[in-house]
């Protein structure tokens, strides 16, 4: 197919032809395809014959009235209704259609990036196809091209606003993917270099970048093939994380425990080839996660805060629920994370934000991937420590220092108050499907929850979700052999000092009556009648804690989650999200909730 | 009528979290509404426990509450802040149903504070479905015939009055499960017999069947002076039976007559003043018989809505800053629309082109699920497109979604391509892609082309789907204009 590409086309092409096409919305891509030839091609064609698209203006009134408001969409018509200004202007790329694992987090950041150009006194343009967004409010930008975030649309639009630059990397995956490309069409990218964006995402030369500074890593390799990839993990030794490169949300990404299912994966997961790589991790399991969202000026690091993920390692970070500040880590351990970031974006020579995922076991902090670009988190952290973080790196991406803006010694360990971050989950309108968390993301949404204690603030996340924690009853309580542990043995304890009773399945059971505690037995689902599932179904249990224990049981399992749902019963999967809830059970039952401003916490933090 | 000066400060509620059927949409109405209320010299107070929404910036509102939204929080905020009024309509169903449990637990008196936007009786009588029914039926309009029962004789009594096909839907089920359509009575048995089980109230609604009709939906605004506008018609590509937010919509709509246009305009006014909507924006649902014409009202929504928001993109008429406006006592004519400037709100906005909307589902993150689309919505996200034909929108809107597609096909992505197909295969493709499309699912919108290239008559795509010809010739005229693209081939 490819031999067949040319990258000219005779001259057998009207112009005529062309414009029909474009008026019945072909894109060049399409009109590639169709006559065997490549985009540019197209493009290039295009410009020789003098096709280009027109912007018209919404004006609410089909053009009887003079419009003042420069909101506008592309056509292949006459008379162009967009008029350029002589002044400097940035285009900021927005995130396209939401989608699990791209929301409005991106929203968020790109509106930032518009407030604080404006506030640095350039025209500010927003490009974005998403009509539930602020971004597309035609009120947020000075102009705004409601276009496809493609590279055509796009570089129509720079090619007649002729801008400064290009923002790329506040609006998720979506602009990034184009980023080289308007940079090889000489669009000039704003903030960290595509150059940088790519060694942060490139295995090899990311690894070697973390070699030198000699900062820990877990073990990790590239396959090109089935059998390459069980090479890879074998050397890297189980359990192992698979995924393909360069996604957003961990799309079809799988932890592994064989050479089986690392095949089986490759066979059904992904078409794998030299250009679409798949990443092999060592899979550090029971490790800690944190996230840092920072911003670097290239010279200075803003560290806005360190969080800590709730749940253990392999439940992806946009599902794991997570709370600044990090609530168990040494002082040597976040001096680590600190300094790793940024030794990070100094060498990648990050201009704007930065994100940066670790792991802690046994003491030592890893480096799992470096994102030097706006983050789901961004938002939160900003809200939580209250400066805006996405403000501040935009202002930085036109020449602005960290020192000018006053936030270059800013403290995050200022930050008293406690901020939980919940994931929001859509299962009640998936009926049968898996609800447990793993690597790949698939919440919706998220809440906070913020209180001056730890329980405070998990009670108010978890009602803020719709989970709101029961404060008397009956908790079920089913774990795997690897949880049958003082772990468990704590929280059992915990919930019968708050006054729950305790139904467990017969090995559950019979590990809690060799520590002493009591509990009433209860049949599985296949197990006879009446079963756990009855139980949850006639109200007679208020909290589930459950974790997985394998394929064998899933059947169960799923059930088990299923008609928690149905029934809006707390659904726990994890010990650490149970020893949570402990936690905010506890400060639930002393009902002493207050409500406070986010305005009054942030003035207490400069206090 | 100036605005208000007896009141000082407002709480607005949010939505909370993303969820299905409630996204970023109402971060876009709550920030307007925040931005007008304070233009307009008010003490803003607002709840949200979303974080990710610029509407909970604290540069936004005087005091901005990351808090759960639930009565018992918005009550310790409201004994706090003591608000004058609450704006419930910007904050989807969310903040509705969070408002009424305060007016109804007599919160709302206890502190002295009103609902702006839309009154308590409004509310309900929107949203309860009997009393909507009444409603309709006093100002001589239809809705769908049926109603909730209980039990088993009750159901069959109802539909001998309805006549089949019937829909049978369990109240509060996961998912919607447990209901379906039923052709004869004996079908009709059993889903009863299944929906009153698997419901928990032992509830199951029965209704006449609208599957297949086409839908509409108007955008209405009204002020306390009694003036109406309708800011735009939208039109579901995708017949009834397809959750609005799972269709592809346009606007304006494009398949109907003048006078059925009148005929809709007219209702909408008559449904805004009777239900009692007095500020603000409302989206109201129809539904039309193909056959025959006949017109029912689905529902109707008494706040900002995902249509409100689309709308207010696809004609540049900023609904929700309008309704904050009207909620405080202006009326339509004393608003600017601050694209002319020289006209007031109420002037309808007139559209010269063509908006598509085309939904983005994340099924693969699902394993399992069943992706065919209904009455409940799936979809995660969408992408709109402007252009001057629908064919020029569509196609754009396509490329849009960022699903690896670069329009209507021709892309390189298609499953089969038919130009290049033996004749031996066609009928076998042809079979495979008229049985897909008899399900709505989210890929259809390429199917409905693979069947026009292996010549299915719109004719019978409209009895497989349908989806009105008017659609269909213009999918047609972009298969055609493909065809003839391929004689330039190099």
């Amino acid at each position: 197919m490819k031999s067949n590409q040319k990258t000219t086309l005779p001259g057998k092409i009207t112009r005529e032809i062309l414009v029909k096409a474009k008026q019945h919305g072909f894109s060049d891509r399409q009109l590639a395809h169709i006559w065997g030839s490549t985009e540019k091609a197209i493009r290039q064609l295009r410009k020789q014959l003098n096709v280009s698209p027109v912007f018209k203006t919404v004006d609410t009134c089909a053009a009887e009235f003079e419009a003042h408001t420069p909101y506008h969409y592309s056509t292949y018509d006459q008379e162009n209704e967009s008029v350029r200004s002589d002044r400097k202007k940035v285009i900021i790329l927005g995130g396209g259609p939401n989608r699990i694992g791209q929301g409005i987090e991106f929203d968020y950041c790109c509106v930032h990036g518009v407030y604080a150009l404006e506030e640095e006194g350039i025209e500010t343009i927003m490009i974005n196809c998403n009509p539930e967004t602020v971004s597309t409010d035609y009120d947020t930008t000075d102009k705004l091209y409601f276009e496809p975030l493609t590279l055509e649309d796009v570089l129509n639009i720079c090619e007649h606003e002729q801008p400064y630059g290009v923002v790329v990397s506040f609006g998720g995956q979506t602009p990034l993917k184009i980023a080289k490309a308007l940079e090889e069409n000489g669009v000039r990218i704003l903030g960290t270099s595509p150059e940088g964006i790519d060694l942060a995402e490139d295995r090899e030369r990311f690894g070697s970048l973390l070699r030198r500074l000699k900062i820990p890593h877990p073990m990790y390799g590239t396959a090109y093939s089935v059998n390459n990839a069980v090479l890879v993990a074998e050397q890297i030794g189980y359990p192992v994380l698979v995924r393909p490169s360069y996604v957003l949300g961990g799309r079809a990404m799988e932890i592994c425990y064989t050479n089986d299912a690392v095949r089986e994966y490759m066979k059904k997961a992904v078409d794998v080839s030299p250009e679409h790589p798949v990443l092999i991790d060592r899979f550090l399991e029971d490790a800690f996660e944190f996230d840092v969202d920072a911003v670097c000026d290239g010279k200075d690091v803003l560290i806005g805060g360190v969080m800590e993920h709730i749940e253990e390692a392999g439940i992806h970070s946009g599902d794991s629920s997570c709370v600044i500040p990090p609530y168990m880590i040494s002082e040597k351990n976040l001096e680590e994370i600190k300094g790793y970031t940024v030794k990070l974006a100094k060498a990648l020579k990050v201009i704007g934000l930065l994100n940066v995922q670790y792991a802690m076991k046994d003491g030592t902090v890893y480096v799992l991937e470096v994102n030097p670009r706006a983050s789901r988190t961004v938002p939160f952290v900003s809200k939580a420590i209250g400066l805006a973080l996405a403000k501040i790196a935009a202002k930085v991406m036109v020449g602005r220092t960290l020192e000018d803006l006053g936030v270059k010694d800013f403290d995050f360990r200022k930050v008293k108050h406690i901020s939980v971050k919940e994931a929001v989950f859509p299962f009640s309108k998936f009926p049968r499907v898996p609800v447990f968390l793993g690597p790949e993301m698939r919440s919706t949404g998220e809440v906070m929850g913020m209180s001056s204690t730890f329980g405070g603030a998990i009670a108010k996340a978890q009602m803020g979700a719709g989970n709101t924690l029961p404060v008397e009853g009956r908790v079920f309580i089913s774990v795997n052999q690897s949880d049958k542990n003082d772990i468990t043995i704590t929280i059992v304890r915990e919930f019968t000092k708050l006054g729950f009773s305790i139904v467990a399945t017969e090995g559950t059971a019979k590990f809690l009556k060799e520590h002493g505690i009591e509990s009433d037995v209860v049949f599985k689902v296949n197990e006879g009648r009446p079963n756990v599932v009855d139980l949850i179904k006639n109200g007679q249990i208020q909290l589930v804690i459950n974790t997985p224990l394998g394929e064998e049981s899933r059947y169960d399992e799923f059930a088990i989650g299923w008609a928690a749902i149905e029934q809006k019963v707390s659904f726990i999967t994890t010990l650490s999200a149970a020893a949570t809830a402990v936690k905010g059970i506890e400060h639930q039952q002393s009902d002493s909730f207050n409500v406070k401003s986010l305005q009054e916490y942030h003035n207490e933090i400069e206090a | 009528m100036p605005k208000r000066t007896d009141i000082h400060s407002i709480l607005i509620i949010g939505s909370g979290p993303i969820v299905i059927g409630q996204a970023c949409e109402f971060d876009y109405s709550g920030t307007q509404a925040c931005k007008v209320l304070r233009e307009e010299g008010y003490r803003v107070i607002l709840i949200n426990s979303n974080p990710a929404t610029i509407m909970t910036d604290p540069e936004l509102a005087d005091a901005t509450y990351v808090e759960p939204i639930t009565p018992a929080f918005v009550e310790k905020i409201i004994e706090k802040e003591r608000p004058d009024v609450i704006l419930p309509t910007m904050g989807g169903q969310t903040a509705l149903n969070t408002a009424v449990a305060l007016a109804e637990s007599g919160v709302l008196a206890k502190y002295g504070v009103e609902l702006i936007g839309a009154k308590l009786e409004a509310i309900k009588r929107a949203e309860d479905r009997e009393l909507f029914q009444v409603a309709m039926n006093e100002i001589g309009l239809e809705t769908a015939r049926g109603a909730f029962v209980h039990t088993f004789d009750e159901a069959v009594k109802l539909a001998e009055k309805i006549g089949f096909p019937i829909i049978i839907r369990p109240s509060f089920t996961l998912g919607g499960t447990g209901g379906g359509t039923a052709y004869n009575m004996e079908e009709f048995r059993g889903k009863v017999e299944h929906g009153l089980s698997s419901s928990p109230i032992n509830q199951v609604l029965v209704e006449e069947s609208v599957l297949g009709w086409k839908e509409f939906e108007l955008e209405v605004m009204r002020d306390l002076k009694d003036n109406v506008v309708i800011i735009c018609s939208i039109e579901n590509f995708d017949p009834m039976g397809v959750h609005t937010g799972d269709s592809i919509t346009v606007a304006p709509a494009q398949t109907l007559t003048d006078k059925e246009y009148q005929t809709m305009r007219d209702a909408s006014i008559k449904i805004i003043r009777k239900i009692g909507v007095e500020t603000g924006g409302s989206n109201i649902q129809f539904a039309i018989n193909p056959q025959n014409g006949r017109m029912i009202v689905i529902e109707m929504n008494p706040r900002v809505s995902r249509s409100s928001a689309l709308a207010s993109k696809a004609t540049g008429f900023p609904i929700a800053k309008i309704a904050a406006r009207l909620a405080v006592g202006y009326t339509l004519d004393e608003i600017p629309n601050d694209i002319t400037k020289e006209t007031p709100a109420s002037f309808e906005p007139t559209i010269d082109y063509c908006v598509v909307k085309i939904p983005r589902w994340d099924f693969e993150k699902f394993k399992g699920v069943d992706d065919t689309l209904g009455v409940q919505m799936k979809s995660v996200g969408e992408a709109m497109a402007m252009g001057r034909t629908f064919k020029e929108a569509l196609q754009k809107a396509l490329r849009s979604l960022e699903q690896g597609r670069f329009g209507l096909g021709a892309d390189g992505k298609d499953i089969v391509e038919v130009r290049t197909l033996p004749e031996s295969k066609k009928a076998e493709w042809r079979k495979k892609v008229l049985d897909r499309l008899k399900m709505p699912k989210p890929e259809n919108i390429f199917y409905l082309r693979y069947a026009l290239q292996l010549g299915v008559t719109i004719d019978e795509l409209f009895q497989v789907t349908k989806i009105d010809p008017w659609f269909l010739h213009n999918i047609k005229q972009i298969v055609n204009v493909e065809e003839e693209l391929y004689a330039y081939r190099p």
